[in-house]
């Protein structure tokens, strides 16, 4: 089987980078989706909490809700849809191996591929927490769909370490299902969410929230019976002194997202060290031709509305890429992070630019009042203040496309001391 | 002949001895005691530390054959307070018989082995385990290696059952359908094999050019053929060792077995051929009558017999005190495990062992090792521990493995361990295997002491368990139905792209792909439900098809692997477990809806 563009993952990113591609004049029957779940809408159908769209749609959807926005837009057209489909393998000629229940194997031709896979949740053994293995211990994501989908309660005297947005979301949860939430411990100095999930989903709640803490074992045979926690000093190292134990039947996990990228590096595809998933240009292309990538899998975005708008980029990327309408710069003019930037998306531009350019970027301490600086050959492209930045939340800059047509040399984005 | 005057001169002159060894070292508070060259030792100390130095310090002692250590720790109190009870437990057994041939006590590789084996035999043969799977301690938390033996001391049981072992393994895992591959392990010698206060001038020609030649000697000697190899070569076959390596021995017939999955394989066919096995089932007594055997009591019941072999790994003493049988006592020796992500695997292509001297039986072994399915692991340590089922894995374990193994292959990042483990080896002061009939107690058969190599040496100590079994009276008549071949069903994956297609054609649920990172498909879990030995907890169906052992570690097939126990066993979905009985996932529904 054949097919211009080929989506892998049917999640937020999937699916709007799918009708925008079809936007740009890809016709429905050259558009494939492929999803591994059995449903369209990736994570967000066990997201029921609200907070989705408010930039997209203007207004305050669930999880189910917004995905079913795309599903419902997806449903209208043709585009082929197969879902409980496993991609397995992908070649560097563009052909992607999967299998489901119905075809067996599928072997599809692709002109372009739109990598949308997502991310999946660290581990306990990623962050090397010592002590023993009992049942109990989940990740987040993962007692998230244990609670809103399938209808089962994981636990009922709660820990939470990390406090990423899908733990604080959470401990607000199992609240609200009459567990007791003893605590969340968080390594980092700052809370690791969102200050609107601190302050919705523990403050509301009166649920302690214990900085500069993590837990220094796991205790239980069978069960968990209970964690050690502790202080830790600034090298992040735990406080012997400071060891608490601390009785519960469940550890849950919320330390941080990492870019599913096992299948973009069969087709070597270049990662960022940094974010981890795949080094973009400003039409999310990677660095194979005809191969972008949106959503998660190329950096942990905070809130769908922004992989939404990502994807809808990457979908117009891998249509442009197939009617060759871009006009590659002479030379490529790199994205590079300055001071107080852990990292920038995307990383470089290829092409004379069509539109405005969204840049996005994550911080690396907490700072305030700051500056926000794009500059590129001494000269300063934009300036923007800003009242506080804080890494957990994600900073987008518009970039009017006039000013950067005439740029050669490298943007710079940094964070300055207003 | 040895008189019984000479045997008490004897046993004096040792009790004398121990009293003189105790006060020593500051501890003539401890009480000793002598009979048939085992000592046994009785009181208090303020550390686990000490209660382990005492016991090797007595068995330094010519003429003493075993420890029986019951120095306790004062103050020391286990926190293990979830001791299950019988009520709690699933029960889907089915009662325990009145009476069988051979009892067998511990679910382990050595345990399966021999029942495997008595299956052959027109016997009734029953298997009783603790847990709710086979292969639930020390099997399934050690290195998977299939060892030559040739670092084993001379003159052991643990040297001379592992040569006579090793070559046996192919036909055994041919026969039973097991991951089983054949290496090699190359024995590296670099510029810290020596200890540093040696000048480096002298150190390095010596271990360049003369220690490997003693290495390949060794390696004769346990039936392996030896090729030194230098620097350069060593390099070229493993391009990421570090460049402190200065040669290597490479030994070709080292080799790796899926330990748990052995265990499974052989506890099906011995299913297979009449042998029953009873899990989540505990032993409480033994009922002896006229020294001899009688019955065997367990939280499910009694089983009288004639014959009961105790394959109870770190429990193997506490079993043989309950007979009235024990002659030694099991200090466990934790082991603890770092697994990579299967990605990494280009970083090594050969079992790598760092020599290092001088060597002691705590710091052998170990090294930057390969599972069968090629998962780069780092360790075990060696941690001697007061509790029989810690297998904690301490930071402080994690750093001093980081630290030992990190250095042999320095570019593979710690970042991408998926996972640690930790097993508990059932370690004797005498540091031999225990193989044979109590001389206390007839029809008491030991198997203790089992530590490495004795996943290895499983197949010799099964046959000269047989061996006392004949010598003790039982008759071992060869049953005509027996089937030595077992086939493990189907794994996906490992097909070719004809055989797939094939596979889904047959049955289309092997289509539907539920471990994302091995690719685990969901006829696989539910033919590891529906198997001899069936999978009933979530760990058990990782251990059968590897569904949570990838890089996820069941974040997403977690939540459908138990949905589909919950389905095909006909149970709640909240009464899955984990690993049995007092280790559910869940502890209730969500609140229920209001009704419309």
């Amino acid at each position: 089987m054949k097919a211009r563009i080929v989506v892998i993952g049917g999640g937020p990113a999937g699916l709007a980078a799918a009708l925008s591609a079809r936007q740009a004049g890809i016709p429905d029957t050259d558009i494939v989706i492929i999803e591994r779940d059995m449903e369209l809408g990736g994570i967000l159908p066990q997201c029921i909490h609200h907070g989705f769209g408010n930039f997209i749609f203007g207004e305050m959807l669930t999880g189910p809700e917004y995905a079913q926005r795309f599903i419902d837009e997806i449903k209208k057209t043709d585009i082929q849809i197969f879902l409980n489909t496993m991609v397995l393998d992908i070649t560097t000629e563009k052909r992607i191996h999967a299998v489901n229940s119905t075809d067996g194997l599928l072997c599809i031709q692709a002109e372009s591929i739109i990598l949308a896979m997502g991310c999946r949740e660290r581990t306990r053994s990623q962050i090397l927490i010592p002590g023993e293995r009992p049942a109990g211990i989940y990740t987040a994501g993962t007692v998230q769909r244990y609670i809103n989908m399938d209808g089962v309660m994981p636990g009922k005297d709660i820990v939470i370490l990390g406090s990423g947005d899908v733990g604080l979301i959470m401990a607000r949860r199992f609240t609200l299902e009459g567990s007791r939430v003893k605590g969340v411990y968080e390594i980092m100095p700052h809370p690791g969410g969102l200050t609107r999930n601190v302050v919705q989903c523990l403050e509301d709640y009166d649920i302690p929230l214990y900085l500069s803490h993590t837990v220094t074992s796991i205790r239980g045979t069978y069960r968990v019976e209970g964690v050690t926690v502790a202080r830790v000093d600034e090298q992040l190292h735990p406080l012997k002194e400071t060891e608490e134990f601390i009785s519960c039947d469940t550890l849950i996990l919320s330390v941080g997202l990492i870019p599913e990228n096992e299948l973009s590096q069969k087709v070597q595809v270049i990662l960022d060290p940094v974010t981890g998933g795949p080094v973009v240009d400003e039409w999310m292309q990677t660095s194979v031709p005809g191969i972008c990538a949106c959503g998660n899998v190329v950096h942990v975005h905070d809130l769908a509305d922004d992989v939404t708008e990502a994807a809808r980029i990457a979908g117009k990327g891998a249509a442009y890429y197939l009617s060759d309408t871009l006009q590659k710069k002479s030379t490529p003019v790199s994205v590079t992070p300055g001071r107080n930037v852990r990292y920038v998306v995307p990383h470089l531009i290829r092409h004379h630019l069509l539109e405005d350019l969204t840049i996005y970027f994550r911080v690396c301490t907490i700072e305030k009042p700051v500056k926000i600086r794009i500059s590129s050959d001494n000269t300063i492209l934009l300036e923007k203040t800003k009242r506080i930045v804080k890494p957990p939340e994600m900073v987008k800059i518009r970039l009017p496309a006039e000013e950067l047509q005439s740029v050669k040399k490298n943007i710079t984005v940094e964070v300055v001391p207003q | 002949m040895v008189s019984d005057i000479d045997m008490d001169i004897e046993t004096e002159k040792i009790e004398s001895d121990v009293r003189a060894i105790l006060k020593n070292r500051g501890y003539s508070h401890i009480v000793s005691s002598v009979d048939r060259g085992i000592v046994t030792l009785v009181g208090s100390v303020t550390s686990w530390d000490e209660v382990v130095t005492l016991g090797y310090a007595v068995i330094q002692h010519q003429g003493i054959t075993g420890i029986i250590n019951n120095i306790t720790v004062a103050g020391h109190d286990s926190y293990r307070s979830n001791i299950i009870h019988l009520e709690e437990k699933i029960s889907t057994a089915e009662p325990l018989p009145d009476r069988a041939d051979v009892v067998i006590i511990g679910g382990g590789v050595i345990g399966c082995f021999i029942a495997r084996q008595l299956s052959r035999y027109d016997l009734t043969v029953i298997l009783l385990e603790k847990e709710s799977d086979v292969a639930c301690g020390a099997t399934k938390a050690n290195n998977a290696q299939v060892h030559t033996g040739m670092g084993e001391k001379s003159g052991t049981k643990k040297k001379a059952l592992c040569i006579q072992s090793w070559p046996r393994y192919e036909k055994i895992t041919d026969e039973l359908d097991v991951p089983y591959k054949k290496t090699g392990l190359l024995v590296v010698v670099t510029e810290d094999t020596l200890p540093s206060k040696i000048p480096s001038f002298i150190s390095n020609p010596v271990s360049k050019y003369v220690l490997p030649y003693f290495i390949a000697r060794e390696g004769k000697k346990v039936g392996d053929t030896p090729r030194i190899i230098n620097r350069k070569a060593l390099l070229e076959m493993e391009p990421h060792l570090t460049s402190r390596a200065l040669a290597a021995v490479f030994m070709p017939q080292y080799a790796v077995v899926c330990p748990y999955s052995l265990t499974i394989a052989l506890a099906e066919n011995a299913l297979m051929n009449g042998v029953k096995i009873f899990l989540e089932t505990e032993v409480t007594d033994i009922s002896v009558e006229d020294g001899n055997v009688t019955a065997v009591i367990t939280d499910r019941g009694t089983v009288h017999t004639r014959y009961i072999i105790n394959a109870a790994g770190v429990h193997a003493d506490t079993v043989a005190d309950y007979a009235g049988a024990r002659e030694y006592t099991i200090h466990p020796r934790k082991g603890a495990i770092l697994l990579f992500d299967a990605k990494m695997k280009e970083y090594v292509s050969h079992q790598l062992s760092e020599l290092q001297l001088p060597q002691t039986e705590h710091t052998k072994g170990g090294g930057v090792l390969l599972t069968p399915e090629g998962n780069i692991t780092w360790g075990p340590s060696a941690v001697e521990v007061p509790d029989k089922e810690d297998t904690s894995v301490t930071a402080e374990e994690i750093e001093a493995i980081t630290e030992k193994y990190q250095k042999l292959v320095p570019d593979l990042p710690r970042s991408a361990v998926i996972t640690y483990f930790a097993g508990c080896r059932a370690a004797t002061y005498s540091e031999d295997f225990v193989i044979k009939a109590s001389s206390m107690v007839k029809g008491f058969i030991h198997t203790a002491g089992i530590q490495s190599p004795g996943l290895t040496a499983a197949p010799a100590i099964t046959d000269t368990v047989l061996d006392i079994l004949r010598e003790e009276g039982l008759t071992l008549k060869e049953q005509k139905q027996f089937c030595a071949q077992r086939k493990n069903p189907p794994r996906f994956s490992a097909l070719s792209v004809e055989e797939k297609e094939e596979l889904i054609e047959t049955d289309s649920r092997y289509g539907r792909v539920v471990c994302r990172c091995e690719h685990v498909t969901e006829k696989e879990i539910i033919d590891a439900i529906h198997a001899p030995l069936p999978a009933l907890t979530v760990d058990a169906i990782k251990r059968r098809t590897r569904a949570g052992m990838g890089r996820c570690q069941g974040g997403f097939c977690g939540s459908r692997v138990a949905a589909i126990l919950a389905r095909e066993l006909h149970i709640p979905l909240e009464t899955v477990t984990k690993k049995g009985t007092g280790s559910p996932l869940f502890t209730s529904r969500t609140k229920p809806g209001v009704e419309q």
